[in-house]
């Protein structure tokens, strides 16, 4: 039976999609609390403004992230929602969790906590929305002891790393990105758990271009698995594709009418560096043109593969739209070695170079890619003492001046200024 | 360049003359004499000794007083 009317909201229940409306009032039943978030809504419709107060002083003991609080600013006419903190769990490397392990979350969930989550956040949380302060210790306790996960990032912290499925289940991953997501989430648990730096930090890994975690739109530090030497090709299965033997797109978009695959259609004139091209019977890559953009890869997946060189591509800088508009991660490093055995050690060597700049000289609420904006990419290319390289070239140059230094110049900057004003007067 | 114990009591003295109830990691580096990862040991460090607390909006981090971090409608962001 509703506790409030909530007319406004209910209209949402009413179009052909789901609605968290309709969710809300289902868990109500389990949890009267809920009863309440729908309350305080509605209000909010009403009044056109949120009546969340934002952000509060909780957390669990020795942790400075985790836990994201809020407080009703209706707390008696709303008392199921007079705390309403969100707690995030720390999910495990691509997601590669058991039933056991949810049905265990959920049931302290639903003990403890409004019984609502947001599976998964975009960090890749797992998020468990609404809790009272007394019971914040308990749910840390009980989710570390008798479930055995961790909480993840929040505030100006390391936020949880996610990856992709990576080479336990894709032939395309270029390394191990479980094991890379992992090995960086436990060294950095300080960073993760203790607020360092003037905002928040994401870092995500994926193992191929295809960049099934969207790194490149949604991490300030985007690892993105790519290869060194050439597209592995097996021409026979090339004649096969064009003969019809296998499926184009591993059978994906099949439902349409096609018509027989067309390699030249499909694939070659697709590439966007126009760098393939068949001879004969068959297909030929200019590997040097090659961007990875991964488009004949996913097309022919049986005759194309990435090459054996693996590793990974460093851009630095994504984020949403709060400050200036969104913007996608940039190129800084081509390639490094992703490899186990070192530890990740070119990755870590790069990511605390960042950091160590970024906490000096970034502002506060400043995401690392807008301190980058700020000072420009020249600067960042040095602090970060890497050469310029083509690909960090965004476009041509559109403005006359060129600024040198004197190191840069042969025979410096020395001058005699009398003989020269000997030709050019003041 | 000031010893942790120093660096501590140089952000203890800074939270409770601030005009703010809560600080962000760069208002210390401003006025501490220390690296900003010794700022950030040294205030989280006061935090396991409960004499400083975290207060977030979710999406950055300050540092209180428990006493005047009591004070939230004040702290804002
Ligand atoms: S990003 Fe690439 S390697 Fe990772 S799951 Fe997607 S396709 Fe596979
Ligand atoms: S990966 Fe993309 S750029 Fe490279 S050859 Fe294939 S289609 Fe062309």
């Amino acid at each position: 039976m509703p506790k409030h009317d909530t007319p406004l909201l209910d209209q949402l229940e009413s179009g052909p999609w789901p609605s968290f409306v309709k969710d809300l009032k289902r868990q109500a039943e389990k949890n009267p609390a809920c009863w309440d978030i729908l309350g305080q809504m509605e209000v909010s419709y009403e009044d056109k403004i949120t009546h969340w107060k934002h952000g509060g002083i909780v957390g669990v003991f020795g942790y400075g992230g985790g836990i994201v609080g809020r407080y009703s600013d209706m707390p008696k006419r709303f008392p199921g929602v007079a705390h309403f903190h969100t707690v995030r769990v720390n999910q495990p490397s691509s997601k590669f969790y058991n039933t056991k392990v949810l049905r265990q979350i959920m049931d302290i969930w639903e003990r403890r906590g409004s019984g609502m989550t947001n599976m998964h956040g975009s960090t890749g949380d797992l998020v468990l929305l609404g809790t009272f302060t007394e019971e914040l210790e308990e749910i840390f306790y009980e989710l570390t002891h008798d479930v055995g996960v961790d909480l993840g990032g929040s505030g100006g912290n390391l936020r949880t790393p996610s990856c992709c499925l990576g080479q336990a289940r894709c032939e395309w991953s270029c390394y191990d990105t479980a094991e890379a997501c992992h090995n960086i989430t436990m060294t950095y648990q300080d960073e993760l758990h203790r607020p360092a730096f003037p905002y928040k930090f994401k870092t995500k890994f994926s193992g191929c271009p295809n960049d099934c975690v969207a790194a490149i739109a949604r991490s300030d530090f985007s690892v993105i698995g790519t290869w060194r030497d050439d597209i592995r090709i097996d021409q026979a299965a090339v004649k096969g594709y064009v003969n019809g033997e296998f499926p184009a797109n591993g059978g994906a978009h099949a439902g349409g009418d096609w018509g027989p695959f067309n390699i030249k259609k499909e694939v070659i004139d697709l590439c966007p560096t126009n760098c393939m091209w068949m001879e004969g019977d068959e297909l030929k890559i200019d590997n040097a043109e090659c961007t990875r953009c991964m488009h004949c890869l996913n097309v022919m997946p049986r005759a194309l593969r990435p090459g054996l060189d693996q590793g990974a591509s460093i851009l630095i800088g994504a984020k949403a739209p709060i400050l200036d508009g969104a913007q996608l991660s940039t190129l800084i490093v081509p390639f490094i070695k992703m490899d186990a055995e070192n530890e990740f050690e070119e990755y870590k060597e790069i990511i605390e170079k960042c950091w160590d700049w970024w906490m000096e000289e970034g502002k506060n609420r400043e995401r690392i890619g807008e301190s980058m904006q700020r000072i420009g990419l020249p600067t960042f290319l040095k602090i970060m003492e890497i050469d310029p390289i083509p690909q960090h070239v965004k476009e041509p140059r559109s403005n006359p001046y060129v600024f040198w230094k004197e190191e840069e110049v042969e025979g410096g900057f020395e001058r005699d200024l009398a003989e020269f004003r000997k030709r050019h007067p003041m | 360049m000031a010893d942790r114990e120093e660096v501590k009591a140089q952000i203890l003295e800074l939270l409770t003359k601030s005009k703010k109830p809560a600080l962000y990691l760069k208002d210390m580096q401003k006025k501490v004499d220390a690296k900003p990862r010794e700022i950030k040991n040294a205030a989280n460090e006061l935090v396991r000794d409960q004499k400083v607390m975290f207060w977030s909006s979710g999406s950055s981090t300050m540092y209180a007083l428990p006493e005047r971090a009591k004070d939230e409608d004040k702290i804002g962001v």
